[in-house]
């Protein structure tokens, strides 16, 4: 009966040699009982978030596009599809040119892109990366000692996220607004500013429950192939995090200034027309970043619309995928038209994400000053399928270590440059990423305070 | 047997690393023939899918224990879930929805009311532990839910969870509620572990233990656990003999949970999941709500099962049989009369519907369309993978879309018809589209219509030289294809033993296919064919553990943090 995990009982196992496979970031080692600060009591952790929008955005097949902006550096031009962005310009980072080297793997469509950007490595099969997604490096890094180590959210009624520690099992989102409330803020919750706030008992007898299933681990892990062993890991892994989330409501929360319990939102309508999933979105983002100043988690991956998205301008009997590759270019204006007019809508999604974000003040700035959001998509030019110049923004000023508000030209540097910085920037240990043509150990130290 | 000997090599090169570092490595997988001979190895870990938990559940306190929660995705491999099941582990967030399950079904079975449902035992006293009554109700529950009797060591954990939530709480039944939790999140009951043990017939050889064959058979037949009768048929041997084996399957097959079995299988090969993120457009498809969806989906799996698993037919009329049941709600989406009082009624449709069977619901029409339009390309597709089991290739990704134009008139038809033109696009669309097409009869969630924009819909389609016409037409050409029942056997077995059948399987599976052919094509029959064959419990070992040499180095750097 005692197998607890806590750093203490880790330490033990690992050096009683029970180190065979426990999916424990070494980071956790380093950080201090609340994992809110570093052990030297040095700046606080930024929050990070991933945002993903499906079919990239749109080129002017003669020549440009409708979204670089024709000057580098900061104080870059707004341009059509950047619209939505043009409130919080000076607060996002515009990442072009950057592109996807497969080292002779096919471009599988829809899903080498955003699984090149995410693992660092093109994928050889559909549906599966070949390495983690890192935003669970930053996870593991900086996501200890809240509720939450991570939290997924998807706005277009699919049951799509892109977060996964195995490359086979992807995370779990929430689809709606209501189940991410519920998720959030129903049982479980403590209101951090909860002046008459007492330790729930039932809370240790929870643990007790956990501490039973925790004696099996030793014997089960010995006694399976490589691949279960992997499988049982992840499984005990979550145990883990349910047994800090156990242990920390019995701790008094610190209180949030910026913290306040929002009410539960209406039932919302199933649909994917793009005004319905922009709905969705700007009600998750309300919910996400107030339970980032609520301290419920630090990081969270958002999925506005699938690679191959679905979506569509409410009543049109085509969907946002077929008229990519439909369309023709008008030969008047140059690029295709609708398309351009959907990927207006579906930036718009962003730029309201972003702006719930910023909404909240937090010390002498804004939760999204505090905050790295990295955003992308699966393609670039979506109608063929391009896996050249991925639009990537990054967002927020991640406590001053983002110098936001620049356009930086990749000139056909990888994709894992971007993924790269913000892993730095957001505070996760890491030194370099990818894969063979798309390794690299350069971040884009421009963007880096 | 050199495998073995390799095995037991760096078996032992390893412990030596190991125990020069110092460091106690239980490498017990790494050498199975010599260190733990005689032990079980377990060879395949799958998740419970969410109809197999609720199954047990109910298996093992009663269908009436409300289950509120959402369950993981699953993931599709090789055309089924029950083959992703064994790639798959538990994310925090799932772990999340698990214990909030376990609480809610605790707090209910250990409910005054029904507390006496769940051993024969009574404490001494309520407000008190009683440990001798607690390890009865864990035995029994735990049996029921590891689907095996428990060791020593989980029983007495569970006891002991049990006799201090008492203490605690200064409640019996409080403290049966967690030590009840315990076994509902325990990795033994949400993943089923399959395991191997020596086998005395066959020295060097592994063979499935009796409960995990036990497991193998339910799962298959019920899509529940084994019952107490096929629990101890495992305990006691039988299972491991023709004879034995042969009584438990005409059992399972005789039952009529065998409809609970085949409404899993069907609605995992016909991925209905699928339901849960369809959205249609609400201008375009103004009858298309959740309660249509909801019906969709059960006039599929009552059609499917009646026909297949209550009436035993043949199993090609599943593309020809225009008798089905419907509701209210598909009645108005199908414009026919609805007479019963009743919720639902067995209907067959007049010829000139058009309705041919499953490909005709509304179910394999609104799931492969778009939320606003048919996709014959969709249908295609899907009808190919689903029922040929001939999935299609990711298109290629330099296709030239430029002749590929958007029409704003006209039927889909011209638009496909570009494709055909495109050689990079033609060698899928050829065998995709003919079949989508003959269904253009029917709109985006299955309602038959006979104009697109104002012109008359073409349904006449060709496939490697047979013409054929509209959905009877295709039902008529599916109903011949040899591929559709060999289809059906490959899903049955891969369904069952949860690993994607490979080439080495060929053999088997044409063998089955003609048995099948032979038998008229009777689904639960076939069943019976394969979990009787040797094949259905052949061991497949794993690849092994992680190399004992990187566990040492590993543990050595950590150790050097102190």
């Amino acid at each position: 009966m005692s197998l607890r995990f806590n750093r203490r009982s880790l330490l033990r196992g690992v050096l009683g040699g029970g180190a065979v496979a426990l999916g424990i970031p070494t980071l956790d080692l380093f950080l201090d009982g609340h994992g809110q600060a570093w052990a030297d009591g040095a700046r606080l952790p930024v929050r990070f978030g991933t945002y993903f929008w499906g079919l990239g955005l749109t080129d002017t097949p003669a020549g440009g596009t409708r979204w670089v902006p024709k000057t580098t550096g900061p104080g870059y031009e707004i341009t059509p599809e950047l619209e939505a962005l043009r409130p919080l310009r000076h607060k996002v980072s515009v990442l072009s040119g950057f592109r996807v080297i497969g080292d002779g793997r096919p471009n599988i469509v829809h899903w080498t892109g955003h699984a090149s950007i995410l693992s660092g490595v093109a994928p050889a099969v559909n549906n599966r990366m070949d390495a983690p997604s890192f935003d669970t490096r930053i996870a593991d890094a900086i996501g200890g000692g809240t509720r939450f180590k991570v939290l997924d959210a998807s706005a277009s009624g699919k049951v799509v996220s892109y977060s996964t520690r195995t490359g086979a099992a992807f995370a779990t989102p929430e689809t709606t607004p209501l189940s991410l409330y519920t998720r959030l803020f129903g049982p479980g919750f403590q209101d951090p500013n909860n002046a008459d706030w007492k330790p729930d008992p039932s809370i240790m007898l929870q643990q007790s429950v956990l501490s039973a299933v925790g004696d099996q681990r030793q014997a089960l892990m010995a006694s399976v192939g490589r691949a279960d062993q992997q499988k049982l890991d992840q499984y005990f892994t979550a145990v883990r995090e349910m047994e800090n989330q156990l242990a920390l409501g019995l701790e008094r929360p610190e209180k949030c200034e910026s913290c306040v319990v929002p009410g539960a939102p209406k039932s919302s309508i199933k649909g994917a027309s793009v005004d319905v999933v922009n709905a969705n979105t700007k009600a998750m983002a309300r919910l996400l970043a107030m339970a980032l100043a609520c301290n419920q988690s630090r990081v969270f991956n958002f999925v506005h619309t699938p690679g191959a998205s679905e979506t569509y301008m409410a009543g049109a009997s085509k969907i946002y995928h077929q008229i990519t590759h439909d369309e023709p270019t008008d030969t008047r204006l140059g690029y295709q038209v609708e398309t351009s007019r959907l990927a207006e809508q579906v930036m718009q999604g962003l730029g309201d994400f972003l702006a719930e974000l910023d909404a909240i003040k937090e010390g002498d700035g804004t939760l999204l000053d505090r905050s790295l959001i990295m955003a992308f998509s699966d393609t670039g030019y979506a109608k063929i399928h391009s896996i050249e110049n991925i639009p990537i923004f990054l967002a927020g000023g991640a406590g001053g270590r983002h110098k936001a508000g620049q356009h930086i030209a990749g000139k056909g540097d990888a994709v894992t440059r971007a993924s790269l910085t913000a892993q730095m920037i957001a505070g996760a240990p890491a030194g370099e990423f990818g894969v063979g043509g798309m390794r690299t150990s350069r971040p884009i130290i421009e963007l880096m305070a | 047997m050199r495998r073995f000997a390799t095995i037991a090599g760096s078996a032992a090169l390893a412990t030596a690393i190991v125990l020069s570092a110092g460091i106690a490595v239980q490498a017990a997988w790494a050498d199975p023939p010599q260190s733990t001979a005689g032990a079980e190895q377990i060879v395949a870990i799958r998740r419970l899918t969410e109809s197999q938990y609720r199954h047990a559940i109910a298996d093992a306190f009663g269908a009436d224990v409300r289950i509120e929660g959402r369950f993981e995705p699953e993931r599709r491999e090789a055309g089924l879930l029950a083959i992703g099941s064994a790639q798959l582990s538990i994310t925090p967030a799932g772990f999340e929805q698990y214990f909030r399950l376990a609480d809610l079904i605790a707090g209910q079975v250990t409910a005054p009311e029904r507390r006496a449902r769940l051993a024969a035992c009574q404490p001494a006293a309520e407000t008190a532990r009683d440990d001798a009554c607690a390890r009865q109700i864990v035995s029994r529950v735990g049996e029921a839910l590891f689907r095996r009797p428990l060791t020593e060591a989980e029983s007495a954990a569970r006891v002991q969870t049990a006799a201090a939530g008492a203490e605690h709480t200064g409640d019996f039944y409080a403290g049966v509620a967690l030590a009840l939790k315990s076994l509902l999140v325990a990795p033994e009951f949400l993943f089923r572990m399959e395991r191997a043990e020596p086998d005395p017939a066959a020295p060097g050889q592994y063979r499935l233990t009796g409960s995990t064959k036990a497991e193998r058979l339910s799962f298959l037949f019920w899509d529940a656990p084994p019952d107490a009768e096929l629990r101890r048929a495992a305990a006691s041997g039988e299972l491991h003999t023709a004879q034995g084996l042969r009584r438990q399957l005409a059992r399972l097959a005789a039952s009529p949970r065998l409809q609970q079995g085949g409404r899993a299988f069907f609605t995992d090969m016909l991925q209905l999941e699928h339901f849960d993120g369809l959205t249609k457009d609400s201008k375009a498809y103004p009858k298309f709500n959740q309660a249509l969806a909801d019906s969709a989906r059960e006039q599929t799996l009552r059609t499917t099962v009646d026909m297949l698993f209550v009436q035993k037919r043949d199993y090609r009329e599943l593309f020809t049989s225009n008798s089905t049941f419907i509701n209210r709600h598909l009645a108005a989406l199908y414009r026919v009369p609805f007479n019963s009082k009743g919720d639902w009624a067995a209907f067959t449709f007049p010829k000139d519907a058009e309705r041919s069977g499953i490909i005709t619901e509304a179910t394999f029409l609104s799931l492969f369309a778009h939320p606003a339009a048919s996709s014959p390309t969709r249908r295609g597709v899907k009808l190919h993978e689903i029922f040929m089991c001939e999935p299609t290739p990711d298109p290629p990704a330099d296709v030239d879309f430029s002749k590929v134009q958007a029409l704003e008139t006209g039927t889909v038809r011209t638009r496909l018809l570009a494709h055909m033109e495109n050689e990079g696009c033609a060698a899928c669309h050829r065998v995709s589209d003919p079949v989508g097409l003959a269904l253009e009869h029917f709109d985006g969630v299955g309602q038959r219509r006979t104009l697109e924009n104002g012109q008359r819909i073409d349904v006449e389609a060709e496939i490697n030289g047979v013409k054929f016409s509209a959905a009877p037409g295709l039902g008529l050409y599916l109903r011949q294809q040899q591929k559709i029942p060999a289809c059906l056997v490959r899903n049955v077995y891969g369904y069952g033993v949860g690993r994607a059948p490979d080439e080495r399987d060929e053999d088997y599976l044409a063998d089955q296919t003609e048995a099948f052919a032979s038998d008229g094509y009777r689904v639960p029959h076939m069943m019976v064919r394969i979990a009787s064959s040797p094949e259905f419990f052949k061991v497949k070992l794993p690849a092994r553990a992680k190399p004992a040499t990187k566990v040492a180095a590993a543990a050595t750097h950590e150790g050097g943090l102190q």
